[in-house]
């Protein structure tokens, strides 16, 4: 019974670091997966709305480009360039690690168990993903500030 | 409740992710192909739209970036929650959205790409 009602921890389960143990980075890439995802799915529903004033002419559509075009738009718009390009790497690595590569051989299972799927190559794809998604975002405020 | 076997609805998840990478690559560069401001200016915009294959490419963008970030957040609430009331809810309320989500936006591109504007 205690079992089941952990399963039912719903979005509080997904922030508990202590849910499965130590809180290691291939549990915050998952978190940041999904965070991301629904990030960008608001973005894009947002960003179909802001494209439709096209319809309503020039000066409706200079003032609906005008909310992305300050300092706080552009910052804002960088995030979704990072959320972008973290979400596509974290992905690739997800779509990889599902077809079997780089997750390790099969093995006995021996103490202390640790899972070959979470190896230091599974880990260095985490990082150099956080890496490239700072670099896009740096590069995105440089061409949108520039 | 089953519309597709759950392995197909991920194979068409990843499919679509592929398929959205790529062309979002392209919506990009094509702001790239001159200054990024210029580029977002009314009158490139509109001349964008009116170029058929542009419009067929962000077409196919809006229906592979909905029915991937709808099914991505399927999953995200089936796997909070289970039980057979709230996964039809969830499924059929996100195909639903999804649905909207492309008959608007379609209706922006082919306005636009056929000048009713």
């Amino acid at each position: 019974m205690e079992k089941e009602s952990k399963a039912k921890e719903g979005i509080k389960g997904w922030i508990n670091p202590a849910k499965y143990g130590k809180f290691g980075i291939e549990r915050f890439a998952w978190i940041l997966m999904r965070i991301t995802g629904l990030g960008l799915l608001a973005y894009f529903i947002g960003h179909i709305y802001e494209t439709s004033h096209i319809l309503d002419g020039k000066a409706v559509w200079d003032a609906s480009l005008e909310m992305t075009q300050t300092t706080e738009g552009h910052i804002f718009l960088a995030l979704v360039i990072g959320m972008c390009v973290y979400h596509t790497g974290n992905g690739i690595r997800l779509m990889l690690g599902q077809m079997g590569y780089g997750i390790g051989k099969p093995s006995r299972p021996d103490y202390p168990y640790k899972p070959q799927s979470l190896n230091m190559k599974g880990k260095a794809c985490i990082y150099a993903t956080i890496g490239v998604a700072a670099l896009a975002m740096w590069y995105g405020i440089a061409v949108m500030f520039g | 409740m089953m519309i597709l076997k759950e392995s197909i609805v991920m194979k068409i998840h990843y499919g679509t992710a592929l398929g959205a990478v790529f062309l979002t690559v392209i919506h990009i560069l094509m702001r790239m192909t001159q200054d990024f401001h210029e580029s977002l200016e009314y009158e490139n915009v509109i001349a964008n739209y009116e170029m058929i294959g542009y419009a067929i490419m962000l077409e196919l963008l809006l229906i592979l970036i909905s029915v991937h970030g709808f099914n991505g957040l399927r999953v995200i609430l089936i796997e909070m929650k289970q039980g057979p009331t709230y996964e039809k809810v969830v499924t059929y309320g996100c195909i639903a959205s999804m649905a909207i989500l492309i008959a608007y936006g379609s209706r922006t591109i082919l306005m636009t790409s056929m000048g009713m504007i």
